[in-house]
């Protein structure tokens, strides 16, 4: 690998005394630009991952590097082009959200370019800069920590469960802030158990449980690999074997409808009923819930 | 570090301040009630009383000007006032972590011992201010009870410094337990452990011959304000303890927070 990553895990593991390691071998590598979802239950062992790569802690073994810098013996450098939200967001509560904003900026080298936006974007008002956190709700606490996190325009965004404690609209704000920090050729790491969130804006997607990694893919692979459900309604009665392709399953007609399951492309499918004129057709979108569920139920092993 | 520094001010502004006022008010009252004091009656009262409690005055003649202000620089009060000071100061790292403020700082470019710097010094401006403020009150309790004229504002100074020494020390070590914590509930209660056991030592050895050699141990030991406030001096065992007591924990807290993980 010529190139430097935007983050790169070489073997990280971490272990808590003589019980079960929180984070075992783990080799990841997420490209400059990159959005990567990181999925996992509780207690996979994603937030352990985040903190060995920010040096809050150390790595029982392995190493990470940010952007070419070695977190273990170049922690700064590797920090001064990381931005972050936590997942328990620790603010203090005495000062104001401005005061917060501006000595996190302070703390860190690039300026603080994007805040204005950010706080447009977010609905953060100047009114509600002024006022002390402890008289913040959750969700503008929340808000603040994304406003202090990416207002440098880092180029490496990690983010862990981001979006909790914010409503729809704002997790779809924020969802667009990141989208388009995408696109300006940031990279996003974004931890999450929220599928949804993952699906609309990853590009990739690595999944971890019990500390392990055990997959990273393409979405869009992992959606073209699972199984969807299909319903097709005829005029008349038509034999499925007329139209039967490969990755059909699980046929049961019912009248004049037919439901199956298909794995893989839909494409010779629609080819194969074309002559039939089926009066319509329901094809149900992979997600990436569906994934996860067989993943963890058991069968992504 | 300056950031730091101004945010762990900031939040503990408010409680540091009405310390202060607290223990400049009570210093002045103290001092104000001497008006009041028949200097025969006291000291033939503080004769009859049992060994165990003319103690808690540290054997010193609180009949006289100097004795009686002395006595109140180790009144219970005043102590636990610069203890409250001291601990919550000391105790900030470990309250951090637990509620991730040190998690969100330390996740920038940040060292871990600039961080722990500046809660130290912010623990030692506490404590000076607390100290300042007292000692604001015993300047006013002498310069308004003729009574207390021959104690002067140099020797007052001077015994309110140990007792500045003696609280950084203690906050210093509360921040050592610190940075072996994750919460500030644990902080505070080694540091509240180690001034009581302090103080329970310095008693003991007073009053009881068997554990008089376990004295000098205690950092309250070191400190006597009543014969500063008399003598006008302060022996240089006193300081070499409490700069030590205050230097040794603060380097050890700032070793082992180098090298600590901060996550909740």
């Amino acid at each position: 690998m010529g190139a430097v990553a935007a983050i790169r895990a070489s073997g990280l593991g971490k272990s808590y005394g003589s019980g079960p390691p929180a984070l075992a071998d783990v080799d990841l590598e997420v490209e400059p630009g990159e959005r990567l979802g990181f999925l996992g239950p509780n207690g996979a062992g994603k937030t352990t991952f985040i903190r060995c790569a920010l040096g809050i802690l150390r790595p029982t073994t392995g190493s990470v590097e940010v952007l070419g810098h070695d977190v273990a013996t170049d922690r700064l450098a590797a920090l001064a082009q990381v931005g972050y939200v936590p997942g328990d967001l620790g603010m203090i509560r005495q000062v104001s959200g401005r005061r917060m904003l501006d000595a996190l900026a302070r703390l860190h080298p690039r300026p603080p370019v994007l805040r204005d936006r950010l706080l447009t974007a977010l609905d953060l008002s100047q009114a509600d800069l002024g006022k002390r956190i402890r008289d913040y709700s959750t969700g503008m606490r929340q808000k603040l920590g994304l406003v202090a996190a990416l207002q440098h325009d880092p180029p490496v965004i990690i983010l862990d469960e981001p979006t909790a404690g914010l409503d729809p609209v704002m997790q779809a704000r924020f969802l667009q802030v990141l989208d388009e920090r995408a696109r300006e050729g940031r990279t996003v790491f974004f931890s999450s158990h929220v599928l949804g969130e993952v699906d609309e804006l990853c590009d990739r997607v690595a999944m971890v449980r019990g500390g392990r990694l055990l997959l990273v893919r393409d979405v869009d692979e992992l959606r073209r690999a699972r199984m969807r459900t299909v319903e097709v309604l005829f005029d008349g009665d038509v034999d499925p074997a007329t139209y039967r392709v490969d990755g059909m399953g699980d046929v049961r007609v019912e009248g004049h409808v037919h439901h199956f399951t298909l794995s893989g492309d839909p494409g010779p499918l629609l080819t194969g009923l074309g002559p039939l004129s089926p009066r319509d057709i329901t094809i149900e979108a992979a997600r990436l819930e569906d994934v996860f569920r067989s993943l963890y139920l058991g069968d992504g092993d | 570090m300056g950031v730091v520094l101004s945010l762990a001010l900031m939040r503990s502004m408010r409680r540091t301040l009405l310390l202060g006022i607290a223990l400049g008010a009570f210093l002045f009252l103290v001092g104000l009630s001497y008006s009041s004091v028949d200097e025969n009656q006291i000291r033939s009262l503080v004769e009859s009383l049992p060994p165990a409690l003319q103690a808690f005055v540290k054997g010193s003649d609180i009949a006289s000007p100097s004795g009686y202000l002395g006595s109140t620089f180790i009144h219970p009060i005043t102590l636990s006032i610069m203890a409250a000071t001291a601990i919550a100061g000391g105790a900030a790292s470990a309250r951090d972590v637990e509620t991730g403020v040190a998690e969100l700082m330390l996740s920038r470019p940040l060292r871990r011992t600039a961080w722990l710097g500046a809660e130290l010094i912010a623990m030692l401006v506490q404590v000076t201010v607390v100290a300042v403020m007292g000692l604001v009150g015993a300047l006013i309790a002498i310069t308004t009870v003729d009574a207390l004229a021959p104690v002067s504002a140099g020797s007052l100074f001077l015994t309110a410094l140990p007792l500045w020494l003696l609280f950084a020390g203690i906050g210093a070590v509360t921040a050592l337990a610190a940075s072996l914590s994750r919460t500030g509930a644990k902080a505070i209660g080694w540091g509240t452990a180690f001034a009581l056991v302090a103080y329970a030592l310095d008693y003991l050895a007073q009053v009881w011959g068997v554990a008089e050699p376990l004295g000098p141990l205690s950092v309250m030991h070191w400190y006597r304000p009543a014969s500063i406030l008399g003598q006008g001096t302060v022996p240089g065992s006193t300081w070499a303890v409490l700069i030590g007591v205050a230097l040794v924990a603060g380097a050890l807290a700032l070793a082992i927070t180098s090298r600590r993980e901060v996550a909740p």
